[in-house]
């Protein structure tokens, strides 16, 4: 009798440890499921959202641009982005400098990268995989198909978390990192006349290159 | 970005390639005595150019060369011919580069890729119609460059000082003695008459050249400086494609992705 009670008690407390568990798991599965996609389903959503825009054929090549730069700003880290390309020239930069560079910057490549709206071919994006990087860092690989020929093009994407979220931070394209690039071309204006002559080089070439209204 | 252009134009250009070559090989780094080492990564303060005077002169006269003889030939190439055309072109003289790829692919030990290119060759040849097609891609035999400028470099060469070279464009030290040992193992049939074979690189040039249109003109239009835009790109380049087998991060990433250091 007192066993089958203690087999009792600790039955109820087995089914309560179980409740408890399965509540614990909800509200653990519940607090994890808002926050951030994985890297490889962040790349995922931004090329779908890309070729989804860019396969429009009633829009405008304007509206396109538009809505291309605006996608395109939500998954880019710029921000850290330019802290990356300035390297040691960042921290010697005012609080003003850097929000100006960060602004022309942003601009620069939605500029840049909003031209490629009419040379749309029907290319896909298939992501071939993903790793860590050191530091916490993330790189997607994927491959941009051309079925109208002409070879596949790799681009990695390497992504960084920022409170909770996963942003890109660089594109590695066909191996060559952005990042690097505009780094390599930066230093040589800077050390020619300083951010404020990159400053203007910079301004100079989107207003050339009809900027995007924002 | 542009793929460097294969244009071999026979006997001065490897008299060219080895003055340029030879008196700086020794300051090549040693041959490694152990395992490969892995290339370093390029970060910008490392893009080695002690003669950047001379190479922006020479940058200088490629670029007009192309603005006045090979784009616009290039542009007129691609007007008139179906992509199609332009593409089994490429294939063409890509199933040609077939020695120089096994060779490379032996000598870094890259055994599979070596067998996969012998299997490309004859797939291409002869199914593909002497190259025109490229049913071996779609055969899971899938294309990748190899040339000897790699192979040093897998070897633990470094790429040595960045050279432009004259109508070639951008290369290094290690990249430009490479292309000798290249075009030594490239088909050529010597019982070719030198014009047929000089009109087949002048095809092969152009028609690579139109491959490029909108990549050279944006990337002019975007580029801050385009010879340092250049040269990072092919440093970087040069790097990714020495250290294929396993793309993973290293010493020069760091300072790219943490340059606050720590």
């Amino acid at each position: 009798m007192k066993s089958m009670r203690g087999w009792g008690v600790l039955q109820e407390v087995r089914s309560w440890f179980v409740v408890a568990l399965a509540f614990g798991l909800v509200a653990a599965s519940t607090r994890v499921a808002p926050a951030a996609d994985t890297p490889p389903q962040v790349v995922r959503k931004l090329t779908d959202a890309v070729i989804a825009v860019l396969q429009e054929k009633s829009m405008s090549a304007d509206a396109k641009r538009d809505k291309i730069r605006n996608i395109v700003v939500d998954y880019i880290d710029f921000p850290t982005m330019s802290r990356l390309v300035l390297a040691r020239n960042w921290s010697g930069l005012n609080e003003g400098q850097k929000k100006s560079f960060i602004e022309e910057f942003k601009q620069h490549l939605s500029v840049t990268y909003g031209k490629n709206v009419e040379s749309y071919n029907n290319e896909k994006v298939q992501i071939t995989g993903d790793r860590d990087e050191s530091r916490g860092d993330w790189t997607v690989q994927t491959k941009i198909l051309r079925p109208e020929g002409g070879g596949d093009i790799l681009v990695d994407y390497r992504l960084r978390q920022v409170s909770g979220e996963w942003k890109v931070i660089d594109l590695v394209i066909e191996r060559v990192s952005l990042v690097s690039n505009f780094r390599s071309q930066f230093q040589d204006v800077m050390a020619n006349g300083g951010i404020d002559r990159l400053l203007k080089l910079l301004h100079e070439k989107n207003a050339a290159g009809q900027p995007l209204k924002s | 970005m542009p793929k460097r252009m294969s244009w071999c134009g026979g006997s001065t250009l490897t008299v060219l390639l080895l003055i340029l070559a030879t008196p700086g090989l020794a300051q090549m780094e040693a041959l490694p005595s152990g395992p490969p080492t892995r290339a370093q990564e390029v970060s910008a303060a490392a893009e080695n150019d002690p003669i950047e005077s001379v190479n922006r002169k020479i940058f200088w006269f490629n670029d007009h060369l192309d603005m006045y003889v090979l784009e616009p030939v290039a542009k007129g190439w691609h007007f008139v011919l179906p992509d199609r055309v332009e593409t089994s072109i490429t294939n063409f003289f890509y199933n040609l580069r077939f020695p120089i790829h096994t060779l490379n692919d032996l000598l870094q030990g890259k055994f599979k890729n070596a067998g996969i290119d012998v299997g490309r060759f004859v797939v291409n040849t002869t199914v593909g119609v002497a190259g025109f097609f490229d049913p071996a891609t779609g055969w899971g035999l899938p294309m990748h460059w190899e040339d000897f400028g790699q192979t040093l470099g897998w070897w633990g060469v470094g790429p040595g000082p960045y050279l432009v070279l004259p109508i070639l464009g951008p290369s290094d030290l290690r990249d430009g003695g490479g292309l000798i040992v290249d075009s030594a193992a490239s088909i050529t049939p010597f019982f070719v008459n030198t014009y047929i074979l000089l009109g087949a690189r002048a095809v092969e040039l152009v028609n690579t050249r139109a491959q490029y249109l909108d990549v050279v003109r944006k990337a002019k239009e975007s580029a801050f400086d385009y010879y340092t835009f250049v040269r990072n790109a092919y440093l970087q380049r040069r790097v990714g494609l020495i250290n294929d087998e396993e793309p993973h991060e290293d010493a020069g990433q760091e300072d790219l992705y943490h340059p606050e250091g720590k």
